[in-house]
């Protein structure tokens, strides 16, 4: 789970991270009169509040948001409140969001702080090694974007263990970031601050990009990202209320309701799966001539009946669909469940379009006779590429 | 002979009265698995599914003699399932048990480091040798005994691959699931290394799939081998358009953004025949062992 800018901020500040001041708001009347409370005078800064990073590179979509991006610097009060009004309401797209963009509905409204100096500090899970690494690199001269697609030997990577980074390992940091003695102690804490966020929250990922040292030579955080484990949440109630639905795709947060995952492409087939290999190896199998998968449904988890159904029905109502695969290995979980689920979803929104099925594993013979009395027009298939070549024809068959 | 477990091996399972554990462990034994020994807190002294239940894991291996442990505890109760079970001087054990946090699995690493204890997973459907020993959730009914091994980063995909081995006329030696979790226990480079040493398996069918290095490494080790058995791989994910995801942190560890053909290069070079489908899997096994 991915938090907002300035609820990261909140916490890496409650664990001794200095962070400029600043407020959130949501209208631009609001905007003004906070940017009053967080400085006496300019500049402020005005950061759109959505799940992304390059922010500032990104451009609104809106013709009334103008020509700036999402994370604006200025000057005078006057100005702030054209500037949030721009913003607010507006769909901003970056280099992380997918080309809809994201809606801003929310603006942090900081006190700008002048540095001298930048670098990009991060810590997360190095899967390969199973431990928590700690990422650091100078950015001074060139944006983090660039240094990780054109120089990645000037990123610094250190392991760290659960004990957290040893005093030597943060003196190799500031050695490396080229960091003053005067702001050594700072820094410490800084790294402390961070280490500690990351495992009392069960994060797996903090990223601050940049930070900045200060005219008195502290280490501040100007900006900050946290993802959460999921899986870590129950531990953590206060962070379970930090989760904003409107992040996430609407079929895609219908499908998390009934405890599956839902994933969009650019093509034309839907695909049911069980298992995220299976989803991936569809991906690929789907990827011949003019076909290839517009969406995917893991079902996954505690399933009943009429759950199958509900997630059948998000993706036979997906208008790119023109033909669903439904491809099920039965474990845990039972083929005959799906079978029932095909049928009440067919009952609710119609079939009209081709339907590929491969049933194998637990309950494959019940499933297969449910759908046989259904009468539904259904194509069975052996494999998966079975399935593909199978539902490739009866596409184009329909147009 | 197989890899990590066989029809002698002495088997533990903790969480055994539990109801997805209680479907299972059934089938495991109707298999043949030498299910000695049951484990649940405050159920000590009963008999579930014919087999002996104790309060703790050492009162079972002291009792039973039990050499592995097959985990359906809750996800919270993983890192201390995994403490008693090292304590107690088990030598394999497989994690059923799913959702597990990072943290914790980070700390069963920890407790696990400088041992020779094979963990395997979370998340996994566990290992299975044809017609020996089920430990875990395998639909049993497609699997046969043979003399292909197979390791596999994803569930479904295992039994995709298991029913191209039967294509292909072939069977299994053993089959085992890594789990596809950002911390796993044993990888490719461990299994390999066991498939290597086994007498009985002539070939391995490794199947991976995009996110982490896992791949890399084992086609690291295979190509500084002397005496190789062949391997047949599928990656799943080859053809994904990258997603967009909010930080640089993925990237940066992975030394830039990898692409499957990155991933297809490095295991190619290394000797491993790497299939576009998996459903290819079976005329390449036709061609590579006799």
């Amino acid at each position: 789970m991915d938090i907002h800018e300035y609820q990261a901020k909140k916490i890496l500040s409650s664990n001794g991270i200095k962070i400029p001041k600043g407020r959130i708001a949501y209208t631009p009347a609001e905007a003004r009169k906070v940017a009053k409370e967080v400085s006496a005078r300019g500049p402020w800064v005005l950061k759109a509040q959505i799940h992304s990073g390059a922010r500032r590179l990104g451009r609104f979509i809106d013709a009334k948001a103008g020509v700036s991006g999402g994370i604006r610097i200025i000057d005078s009060l006057k100005d702030i409140y054209s500037n949030a009004e721009e913003m607010l309401g507006s769909t901003l797209v970056t280099s992380q969001t997918s080309p809809k963009g994201k809606l801003v509905s929310r603006i942090y409204v900081e006190a700008f702080n002048k540095v001298s100096h930048t670098f990009y500090v991060g810590m997360a899970i190095d899967r390969t090694n199973s431990s928590i690494v700690l990422l650091a690199a100078n950015t001074k001269d060139e944006d983090i974007a660039d240094i990780v697609a054109n120089r990645p030997d000037k990123i610094l990577r250190i392991p760290i263990d659960l004990n957290g980074p040893t005093h030597s390992q943060t003196s190799q940091l500031t050695n490396f970031l080229k960091l003053q003695n005067k702001s050594a102690e700072s820094f410490h804490k800084f790294i402390r601050g961070m280490f500690k966020t990351f495992v009392s929250n069960d994060a797996l990922m903090i990223e601050i990009n940049p930070a900045g040292v200060l005219k008195n030579n502290e280490i501040v955080a100007l900006d900050a990202k946290i993802r959460i484990d999921n899986r870590g949440l129950s531990r953590h109630p206060e962070l379970e209320c930090l989760r904003d639905d409107y992040e996430i795709e609407e079929r895609e947060l219908k499908a998390l309701k009934y405890g599956f995952a839902y994933s969009e492409y650019d093509g034309n087939i839907g695909c049911i799966v069980n298992g995220s290999g299976l989803a991936l190896a569809m991906v690929d199998t789907l990827k011949q001539g003019d076909n290839a998968i517009a969406c995917s449904l893991n079902v996954k988890g505690s399933v009943d009946r009429d759950k199958i159904a509900a997630g059948i029905k998000l993706i036979a109502t997906n208008p790119k669909v023109e033909g669903i695969i439904i491809y099920i290995l039965g474990g845990f979980l039972r083929c005959d469940l799906i079978a029932d689920g095909i049928i009440d979803a067919a009952a609710e929104v119609g079939m009209n379009i081709p339907l590929v099925v491969r049933f194998e594993g637990t309950n494959r013979d019940d499933a297969e006779n449910i759908l046989e009395q259904a009468k539904l027009p259904l194509i069975m298939a052996d494999n998966m590429e079975d399935a593909v070549s199978k539902i490739v024809k009866a596409v184009e068959e329909n147009e | 002979m197989s890899i990590l477990a066989d029809k002698n091996t002495k088997v533990l399972v903790q969480g055994i009265t539990g109801t997805q554990a209680s479907f299972h462990v059934k089938r495991s034994i109707d298999y043949g698995t030498n299910v000695v020994a049951g484990v649940t807190p405050g159920k000590g002294g009963i008999i579930h599914l014919g087999v002996p239940v104790f309060d703790s894991v050492k009162e079972a291996v002291v009792t039973t003699g039990a050499e592995a442990t097959v985990l359906f505890v809750p996800a919270r109760s993983v890192k201390s399932a995994v403490r008693e079970s090292v304590e107690a001087g088990l030598k394999l054990i497989v994690c059923i048990s799913d959702s597990v946090p990072v943290k914790d699995m980070l700390e069963v690493k920890n407790i696990l480091k400088g041992s020779d204890i094979k963990f395997v997973g979370p998340n996994t459907p566990g290992i299975i040798t044809p017609d020996e020993a089920r430990l875990g959730i395998f639909p049993e009914n497609i699997h046969n005994k043979g003399r292909i091994g197979i390791v596999s980063r994803s569930s479904t995909l295992t039994y995709e691959a298991v029913l191209e081995t039967r294509r292909s006329g072939e069977g299994q030696s053993t089959v085992v699931g890594l789990g596809d979790d950002m911390v796993i226990g044993i990888n490719f480079v461990d299994t390999l290394k066991l498939f290597h040493d086994d007498k009985d398996t002539e070939a391995v069918i490794m199947v991976g799939q995009m996110g982490g290095m896992f791949e890399e490494q084992g086609a690291e080790w295979y190509a500084q081998q002397k005496n190789k058995k062949p391997i047949i791989s599928f990656i799943a994910g080859n053809n994904l358009t990258f997603r967009r995801h909010v930080g640089y942190a993925g990237d940066i560890i992975t030394r830039g953004r990898i692409t499957a053909e990155d991933k297809r290069k490095i295991m190619t070079d290394a000797g491993i025949v790497v299939v576009d489908s998996i459903n290819q899997i079976h005329e390449e096994l036709k061609n590579l062992i006799k």
